[in-house]
């Protein structure tokens, strides 16, 4: 009863005119940039967050999920095209999509791709509408100790989920927790880290970050692989997938659909480990299994709607806990920190136009989405025959822009040259930089909670373990890095992510 | 003893260099006591913990065999970096577009498969589309030409 209300204002602000062309303007440039090669969703992302610096809140938060899911989307267009995942979560798309691709089925690959995605979209939707007005009530009731746990639990899990060494990612996250520090400390008014720079005082720029790592050390890093010709398929064919091929799927979307709405839920690889699940169980209940990576449908079906379903629950904890689960998610915490709303379970009560018009307008933006692919295909093929020579200077200058904007401080861009290097050094030496995202993110937060459980408490660290939720919320992180330090655990984790 | 995880051993010394500095400046802040904290508390906590994880990777890289430090290509990054800087000195004096022109056309050069015109035309392009798209159409507050002529 209470959904139907909620929505009803959800849509009401998400139609009027005005947010349903940023809607559209969002899906619109996000798979514009997305389908560029080279260029993943959280670089996307990153790129395009200066658009939304001058518009009114609810209408920025509208464009950045749609350029969200149309990135999501140009990712998984390129993935089929091109044999190049846009982000790990379409890496299992190349798998069965390009096969199809070579067979000279690209159309119907990039229909199924659409088809299941908005499905997928419309029922994690309907999961959110559900599942985020309880979970807001019970964050609300959370004390500092309860939200110091939690987030200490959010950011294990990230790192646990997330590829590559757990030590190091656990260093990266403690890292971004420093970096947050950086600027005036609330409390007492000292400036900390700062080294006598006053571009500092406010501290670092998260939009200064976010696109030196994602957007120039990403360049930096690619420049150096050899730029062979991409092997563009250009025949698309119909791009509506025959009935046949729908109903053979169906299964698949709806299995792939429900794997991706559980785990897009967790943090840090959540659609990336549904991607790759859903794949996995599509060949395990098969009845040929060996058709699959020679070019089955059910091979882009299913890791597509989880992948899309998973990207769209991701929403839940950032928007009822203020907790990000990805990178992208991170960037909307930034993003509507720059708009003046600190996310959390407050939102919700005290904003109910600005959360339930992000809800409806990601089913619009998902509806938009295959509106606007199925037609647009060809163009987007056109797209991924710029080359990378032409791509990358653009992607600095709008960086660059986009630094100097958020506060029309010179100072940030400076920043963000020095992030850029340690970007590099970071993806050099195979330090995740996702982690990091997230601990910088959280530093502040992390600090004013742990700062208030222990004045409460009067200094005394057990508290944490006495109050039962904040127990189990430790209880729950100590879990999961004695699972993942386990070696028969750790072994098929690898065999799992890194495939 | 030799190094057997490269990747490792340099993450952690960068993590340990981190942890260095932000445990020296930290030094300067007031500690306070766990029920009261000073502003140097937590980042002190923090230095700490990042300097065991770099300890524990440093010795590990002994034990563990790992993967090597692929080469760094170190000029395109700092042709990069050294573009993104001259934009950053060069926006408020000189304007938008001038500063858009030389970081487009300084990045360039971080490829050997740019070609000068190409880039050139790029530059302009982007010159074009960054004044229309940010400073009209969004109205970022951007100055466009040089200070000097208006």
């Amino acid at each position: 009863m209470d959904v139907f209300a909620n929505l009803t204002i959800g849509f009401g602000v998400a139609l009027t005119a005005q947010n349903l062309l940023y809607c559209f303007t969002g899906v619109f440039l996000g798979t514009l940039v997305g389908v560029l090669p080279g260029i993943g969703p959280v670089t996307t992302v990153a790129m395009l967050l200066p658009i939304s610096f001058t518009l009114p809140p609810v209408s920025a938060m509208i464009m950045l999920a749609g350029i969200y899911y149309g990135a999501q989307y140009g990712g998984s267009t390129t993935a089929i095209l091109v044999n190049i995942p846009g982000e790990a979560s379409s890496v299992v798309t190349t798998i069965d999509g390009h096969q199809m691709a070579r067979q000279g089925r690209a159309g119907p690959a990039l229909g199924i791709a659409a088809i299941g995605s908005f499905f997928a979209g419309c029922v994690a939707t309907l999961l959110i509408c559900v599942a985020a007005p309880p979970l807001a009530a019970i964050a609300l009731n959370f004390g500092p100790a309860e939200y110091f746990s939690l987030m200490v639990c959010g950011l294990i899990a990230a790192v646990v989920l997330a590829r590559g060494s757990v030590v190091k990612a656990i260093g990266m996250v403690v890292l971004g927790l420093l970096l947050g520090l950086v600027g005036n400390d609330i409390n007492s008014g000292v400036r900390r880290f700062t080294f006598g720079a006053r571009g500092l005082a406010d501290g670092i720029e998260f939009v200064a970050l976010s696109m030196a790592i994602y957007g120039i050390a990403e360049v930096a890093y690619n420049l150096e692989k050899k730029a062979g010709q991409a092997d563009v398929m250009s025949r698309i064919g119909r791009v509506w997938p025959a009935w046949a091929d729908i109903r053979h799927c169906i299964p698949s979307i709806l299995r792939g659909t429900a794997l991706g709405t559980l785990l897009g839920v967790l943090p840090g690889g959540g659609a990336l480990l549904a991607a790759f699940g859903a794949y996995t169980l599509e060949k395990k209940v098969a009845r040929h299994p060996r058709t699959f990576g020679h070019g089955d449908i059910r091979g882009v079906a299913a890791p597509e709607s989880a992948n899309n379903a998973g990207a769209q629950t991701s929403f839940i904890p950032m928007l009822t806990l203020g907790i990000p689960s990805n990178p992208t998610m991170a960037m909307m915490i930034g993003a509507m920190m720059i708009h003046g709303i600190s996310p959390g379970p407050r939102v919700m009560t005290d904003r109910p136009e600005l959360f339930w018009g992000i809800i409806a307008s990601m089913w619009i933006g998902n509806l938009m989405l295959v509106v606007l692919n199925l037609p647009l295909v060809g163009m987007w093929v056109k797209l991924l025959r710029i080359p990378y020579r032409l791509l990358f200077p653009a992607i600095i200058g709008f960086c660059c822009i986009g630094a100097f904007a958020v506060n029309g401080n010179a100072s940030d861009v400076l920043v963000m040259a020095f992030f850029a290097i340690f970007g590099y050094l970071c993806l050099k030496l195979d330090c995740e930089p996702a982690p990091l995202i997230l601990g910088f993110v959280l530093g502040p937060l992390m600090e004013e909670n742990l700062r208030r459980t222990l004045l409460i408490s009067r200094g005394d660290p057990m508290v944490f373990v006495e109050e039962p939720i904040s127990l189990g919320f430790l209880i729950v992180s100590a879990l999961l890095l004695v699972v993942v330090a386990a070696p028969a655990i750790r072994r098929k984790r690898e065999e799992a992510l890194q495939e | 003893m030799n190094i057997r995880a490269p990747k490792d051993f340099w993450s952690g010394l960068m993590f340990i260099a981190f942890a260095a500095v932000a445990m020296l400046a930290a030094r300067g802040y007031s500690l306070g006591g766990a029920g009261k904290m000073g502003p140097g508390y937590f980042p002190m906590l923090l230095g700490g913990v990042l300097a065991l994880i770099g300890a524990i990777l440093v010795g590990r890289s002994f034990v563990i065999d790992g993967e090597r430090v692929g080469r760094l290509h170190l000029f395109p990054l700092c042709v990069i970096a050294f573009g993104v800087c001259l934009f950053g000195v060069l926006l408020e004096p000189l304007g938008l577009v001038i500063a858009l022109i030389v970081v487009v056309l300084v990045s360039a050069l971080a490829s050997r498969e740019s070609r000068p015109v190409e880039a050139g035309v790029l530059a302009l392009a982007l010159a074009a589309f960054s004044v229309g798209v940010f400073v009209y159409a969004l109205r970022l507050p951007l100055p466009v030409w040089p200070a000097l002529l208006s």
